[in-house]
């Protein structure tokens, strides 16, 4: 058991390692925060559009209408609205970060390394998820701070759980998303054609509760319940939903045991 | 230590590998030869357990590579055809990896690595990124990485390759100083490399084994006759027959044979005369053409080389005969062979006894060349030797 531990994070440490010296995970971690940077000022700023200017302008409509409206929570609205756009960015990005994950071991041959070296292959998989999902958590964790400073200055005081947790649920959307990439990289010695797979796998299971609603029935509502999105939604609303949780943590299993089986499997089909 | 028992792989129609059988002791470096796509990679990866095989077994220290893996692996260096290498690591960095991934304990990393940093001579190089460096200094690093957690049998497949001469001669260097207390099988289609290096070999083509014996047995059993091919003129009609006839008839002499003259000039022929076993008679030979006033253009002696036994034994059609058959029938295919391959040269096989310019007999040669490349040391073939007698000529 020490051994296997050590051995996770010896993949793990080896992961990390190549983000820092990659350009491609350099240049995905620059757009990535330049367009973060763009949306979260423009939802909280914008004249037009932004959060701030409409709660102004429903704030100086009531006040001619003289009607009472109910308050509008704006750290919450901000929230769900930023967090969801971030969301859909990630969904561009993430198959990008995991395309390489294997379809690039198995490119250089280094797979081979991998494969005859005291290892089980569940082991290799979870140091790479672990590793590439960290890498993730490092592009999310700055937009944190813009939130925490955007809130210092909330009245009445916005309780950070809020935020917290949908980082949290962004964090294993993003696991999620990886661990299935993770596989769909292990079947192919291309990147690219392992990140257009992701994509219009991940894009499948992102709209999963839309095609669900058309089925209707008993399988439709089963099939809802899988889609990635709205499972993502209950945890960025505030709301600790085991069933979320344990579908997210499905899908992480799911990946790693398919990545697991498909390098096994490689095993005995390469020709 | 390894034992491989009626192995074969195919994938789907293809056999790779046929119903391999052999093994090897501690200890031993066997070297397993054979021409490109004779199932060399695959025998491999089936023995480091990196490709199941379809039947047969294959144990390593008595551990089975398929139900046995963990335990396998353990216990194996491996380089494969392509060193496996990350890019963006440091040389010491990705050593320092593999040995952690090898299960080294920690406490022995640091030493461990610097040991395997300064057999494969990389001292150097140990900050520098893998991505920077030859193609000749990966290949160290991937011998290194077979060797950091000092594995009791080390896997080479084709170790040597990309490399140039003066590291290949280091490299052979350092897998003889491997042997020892380890068992090593290094795969090549470069025969010097055999005999510089192994004590066993194994010869495979299309998947089949096709003989595996120590070195010396194998040597030894083409020590039969020796055979000479002689070019030699004489200008009346129908000379040819008669000219065989007469050295046929010299003592020591066991058949002479006429050899295709298709690219001579008129009035030349060439044969191939057999002599009795132990028997030289290459200056009565001589003697005798000169005596029968006839010219002597070329005269070579032929000796079966580790080339000719191999190509005898992987050329399609002579496969099934084998070694009783071993004789220097093949010696046209090997001339053939040597001047493709930049590593085998058969100069060194063969020796020049007498080249006479212009039609005139002249005196026999016979230089510190031919003497040393006919003394049927497994050296014969290695680099070094070639590059001695060529200063020895010059």
């Amino acid at each position: 058991m020490k051994q296997v531990l050590s051995n996770i994070i010896a993949i793990y440490r080896k992961e990390l390692q190549s983000y820092f010296v990659s350009p491609l995970a350099m240049a995905i971690a620059g757009i990535f925060w330049l367009i973060a940077g763009f949306f979260f000022t423009t939802i909280l700023l914008d004249p037009q559009r932004g959060i701030l200017a409409q709660v102004a302008a429903q704030t100086a409509m009531e006040s001619q209408m003289g009607v009472e409206a109910p308050p509008i929570d704006v750290p919450y609205q901000f929230m769900q609205f930023f967090l969801s756009t971030i969301a859909s960015l990630s969904l561009f990005i993430l198959p990008i970060l995991s395309m390489g994950l294997y379809a690039e071991e198995r490119k250089r041959g280094t797979l081979e390394l991998l494969a005859t070296s005291p290892l089980y292959n569940w082991t290799v998989a979870t140091g790479k998820l672990l590793g590439v999902v960290t890498f993730y958590a490092t592009l999310t964790a700055p937009l944190l701070l813009y939130e925490a400073i955007t809130f210092s200055s909330a009245e009445p005081p916005f309780p950070p759980t809020i935020p917290l947790l949908g980082h949290l649920g962004l964090i294993l959307l993003a696991a999620s998303v990886l661990s299935l990439g993770m596989f769909v990289s292990s079947l192919t010695d291309s990147t690219i054609l392992s990140a257009v797979l992701t994509f219009a796998l991940i894009l499948f299971l992102w709209v999963i509760n839309l095609i669900a609603e058309n089925i209707g029935g008993a399988f439709g509502e089963a099939l809802g319940h899988l889609s990635l999105l709205e499972n993502y939604n209950t945890l960025v609303q505030g709301i600790v939903d085991t069933s979320s949780i344990i579908l997210f943590a499905s899908y992480i299993f799911l990946g790693i045991f398919l990545t697991a089986q498909s390098i096994e499997a490689l095993r005995f089909q390469r020709s | 230590m390894i034992e491989v028992e009626h192995l074969s792989k195919s994938y789907g129609n293809l056999h790779a590998v046929r119903d391999l059988s052999f093994s090897v002791a501690d200890g031993e470096i066997l070297g397993f030869l054979g021409p490109n796509g004779a199932g060399k990679t695959t025998t491999m990866r089936i023995l480091t357990g990196f490709l199941p095989a379809t039947s047969g077994t294959a144990r390593i220290a008595g551990f089975d590579v398929h139900d046995r893996s963990m335990e396998v692996r353990q216990r194996i260096g491996y380089l494969p055809e392509n060193p496996p290498l990350y890019p963006e690591m440091t040389v010491e960095g990705f050593l320092h990896f593999v040995a952690r991934i090898k299960g080294v304990s920690a406490g022995d990393r640091t030493n461990r690595v610097n040991i395997a940093i300064s057999r494969c001579g990389l001292v150097e190089y140990r900050k520098t990124l893998v991505r920077k460096l030859s193609k000749g200094y990966r290949q160290r690093v991937g011998i290194a990485q077979a060797i950091v957690h000092d594995p009791p049998v080390i896997v080479l497949d084709e170790p040597t390759v990309g490399l140039d001469p003066r590291q290949i001669i280091e490299v052979r260097h350092l897998i003889k100083s491997l042997a020892g207390d380890r068992t090593i099988i290094l795969s090549t289609h470069i025969l010097p490399e055999v005999s510089m290096t192994c004590s066993q070999v194994a010869i495979i083509n299309r998947g089949k084994l096709v003989t595996t014996d120590t070195l010396d047995n194998l040597m030894g059993q083409l020590t039969g006759g020796t055979t000479y091919d002689i070019e030699v003129g004489g200008d009346v009609d129908g000379v040819e027959s008669a000219i065989q006839s007469y050295l046929g008839n010299l003592p020591e002499v066991q058949s002479v044979e006429p050899l295709s003259n298709a690219e001579l000039p008129e009035y030349r022929f060439r044969f191939r005369v057999k002599a009795e076993p132990g028997c030289e008679p290459g200056s009565e030979i001589a003697a005798a053409v000169l005596h029968g006033n006839l010219k002597l253009f070329e005269m070579r002696r032929t000796r079966a080389s580790l080339e000719e036994i191999f190509l005898q034994l992987t050329t399609e059609e002579k496969s099934e005969e084998m070694l009783e058959e071993v004789s220097r029938e093949t010696s046209e295919e090997v001339s053939v062979v040597g001047s493709e391959s930049s590593d085998t040269d058969l100069s060194d096989a063969t020796s020049t006894i007498a080249i006479a310019p212009e039609g005139e007999p002249s005196q026999i040669s016979d230089t510190t060349h031919s003497e040393t490349s006919n003394d049927g040391d497994a050296d014969d073939f290695s680099d070094e030797d070639e590059n001695d007698t060529s200063k020895s000529e010059a």
